[in-house]
């Protein structure tokens, strides 16, 4: 089976300072990796790199989908003047037919006009977040997806990741905390 | 066309973002007549060269966050993963800009003009010139901030101001022109032409740069 | 680098001498101008000056073209370090401009095309090195510094022509430029020599720029550690 994601010999520098180097991985459909490392190791960086924003100083990376990237980063690409409506428009999710269900798990559906500027950090985390639930793709890349969520919506996420690669996906996140995910693990 | 839409709503929304530049542009124009002793004569001597200072200042303040605040919260990221086309995603924004605030501060220009010069022709010929002049002013200034996208929009300001001097001199031909009615409509076909070669290089360079603000 | 530092005493002495040399010919050795008296002299400086002015920019867009193209780090170095020469030429020829102007039309400032796109060149090249020293990371500050260097070259022209443009309405004639008396042959072998020595100089003092870039972007290599 061909791989999705074939990442071969990467290395990153910055500045001439390495970030990390000889980064070789291979991800088949069904299958997650953690990347684990220190902060300021290049996580986001090598996440970034599979996204295809970022060009590696060395080494060779093939990804093999033609769908979109669904890519869950530090920055929630939010419009803080919005409300949550206008936002789930913009993120292109607005008619999706699961949509409901996910508003009424995270107890969002009442507040549908309040302005994203007026939620929490990880109510808003969670609306970011209906882009991963809501996704059309093959490859899921998540940064630190847990980070500000209380127990019950890291409990959604896990099971949420296992079915989708019970379905074929394949899932590339880093995370501080151990997920209860079937996957492999890369320190860097 | 899901991005033009997008980019409406999102600037719609925000009012200081479009009804700021428009408010600002219609205090100068009503500013600097208190600024000269009232005679018309004078007023309408100055009047173009404010004009076009104001009409550039207004473009300047109007794309200060136009990739800024998509940077910062990460819409651009997001843009950048998706299988659209960059390039076109920065070409209907810089649109949307001209379509909701270059679009107002053109009418409003030529109905100061008429308020001030007095004369139907000189409006009806300043509009088109406005329009496409606000159009050039919007994408040299996007090129500008995008280059100094995290580092304050005077840097930005500062390296493409110059590139506009040109387009300021040709203003001024303009306004002769329309003057002593000579050649009106070679100098609009001369700025249609620079529009078009800007509409075309300037998205995809801002591109080029937004691709290297994200690694 | 190292034949380049070889080669450096010869071209700086040389250079040195050569502008020495048509400085004394210019000033001591020529006759003085019927209409302009002494005070053209300033040419031995203006002159020189206004061409490299122009001339550097057309080589920070070469090299940037090949950064660019084929992403050789050395030439954006070469950019990097132009562009504060750059910047003090110009600064030399609107200067002395200046000083020739106040003799000659009696003025400090005449708004004539060729002082006015001098005075842009100016702002450009300090645009440039705001541009590149607001940036930490260095290969983003490169691409930026070059895609404007790029996007200049194409403008400088324009500016230039539409410039011209302007002035021939707004300017009286009698103060331009090419009003004055065409220049003898006396003067132009000085002025050859001194626009000859002057850019050697100026090339010295680019080699000189460009060394302390290659060592202060290259610090962390073991080569930079053993030449220093």
């Amino acid at each position: 089976m061909q791989p999705i994601i074939r990442a071969h010999n990467l290395s990153y520098k910055i500045n001439d300072k390495k970030l990390f180097q000889g980064i070789t991985f291979d991800l088949v459909k069904g299958k997650a990796l953690h990347i684990k490392g220190e902060n300021g190791s290049g996580k986001t960086t090598l996440l970034k790199i599979v996204c295809g924003l970022t060009k590696p100083t060395k080494g060779d990376l093939t990804t093999n989908t033609n769908k979109e990237i669904c890519f869950i980063g530090h920055k929630n690409a939010l419009k803080q003047y919005l409300s949550i409506e206008d936002n789930l428009t913009l993120m292109n999710v607005g008619n999706h037919q699961d949509i409901q269900k996910y508003l009424s798990i995270f107890n969002l559906d009442k507040s549908l006009d309040v302005n994203i500027a007026n939620l929490s950090f990880g109510q808003q985390k969670k609306i970011a977040l209906l882009r991963l639930f809501l996704n059309n793709s093959d490859l899921l890349i998540l940064d630190e997806p847990c980070v500000g969520l209380d127990m019950n919506a890291q409990k959604i996420l896990v099971e949420f990741l296992n079915e989708e690669l019970l379905n074929g996906k394949v899932v590339l996140f880093s995370s501080h905390i151990s997920l209860d995910i079937v996957s492999d693990s890369l320190s860097i | 066309m899901n991005i033009i839409r997008f980019e409406f709503l999102k600037l719609l929304k925000k009012s200081r973002g479009w009804l700021g530049p428009i408010l600002v542009f219609t205090l100068i124009m009503i500013a600097y007549p208190l600024t000269v002793e009232l005679t018309d004569i004078e007023l309408g001597q100055s009047f173009f060269s404010i004009l076009w200072i104001a009409a550039l200042l207004v473009m300047m303040l109007a794309t200060e966050d136009i990739f800024l605040e998509d940077f910062n919260d990460g819409s651009l990221e997001q843009y950048a993963i998706s299988q659209n086309n960059l390039s076109f995603v920065i070409g209907s924004k810089i649109f949307i800009y001209w379509l909701v605030i270059g679009l107002p501060i053109s009418a409003l220009g030529s109905i100061f003009c008429f308020g001030i010069i007095n004369q139907h022709n000189f409006s009806f010929q300043i509009f088109p010139v406005l329009l496409i002049s606000t159009y050039i002013f919007l994408n040299v200034f996007s090129f500008g901030n995008a280059l100094s996208l995290t580092k304050g929009s005077i840097l930005g300001i500062l390296v493409t101001l110059p590139m506009l001097l040109p387009l300021l001199i040709i203003l001024g031909k303009v306004v002769i022109a329309i003057n002593f009615d000579l050649n009106y409509s070679g100098f609009l076909f001369l700025l249609l032409g620079i529009l078009s070669i800007i509409i075309v290089i300037i998205p995809m360079i801002t591109s080029y740069i937004i691709r290297a603000h994200l690694e | 680098m190292f034949q380049v530092n070889r080669a450096y005493p010869y071209i700086f002495y040389l250079s040195l001498a050569i502008y020495l040399f048509s400085l004394f010919w210019g000033l001591f050795l020529t006759p003085e101008d019927f209409v302009q008296g002494n005070s053209y002299r300033i040419i031995y400086l203006h002159v020189p000056a206004s061409f490299i002015s122009q001339s550097l920019y057309l080589a920070m867009a070469i090299a940037s073209a090949v950064y660019l193209i084929w992403k050789v780090k050395l030439s954006v170095y070469l950019v990097r370090s132009i562009a504060p020469i750059g910047a003090m030429t110009t600064f030399i020829a609107l200067i002395s401009g200046s000083i020739w102007g106040i003799p000659t039309w009696g003025t400090w400032w005449v708004w004539d095309a060729r002082i006015v796109s001098t005075l842009i060149l100016f702002i450009m090249y300090l645009g440039l090195i705001s541009l590149h020293d607001s940036f930490n990371n260095y290969e983003k500050a490169d691409k930026f510094l070059s895609i404007l260097v790029l996007v200049g070259s194409v403008n400088i022209p324009i500016i230039k022509m539409s410039v011209e443009w302007w002035s021939t309405l707004h300017q009286p004639a009698s103060i331009t430029l090419s009003e004055k008396p065409a220049i003898d042959l006396v003067m132009l072998y000085p002025l050859f020599g001194s626009i000859i020595g002057f850019t050697g100089l100026i090339a010295c003092l680019v080699i000189l720029s460009s060394k302390l870039q290659i060592i202060k972007r290259e610090k962390n290599k073991s080569w930079v550690k053993d030449y220093v």
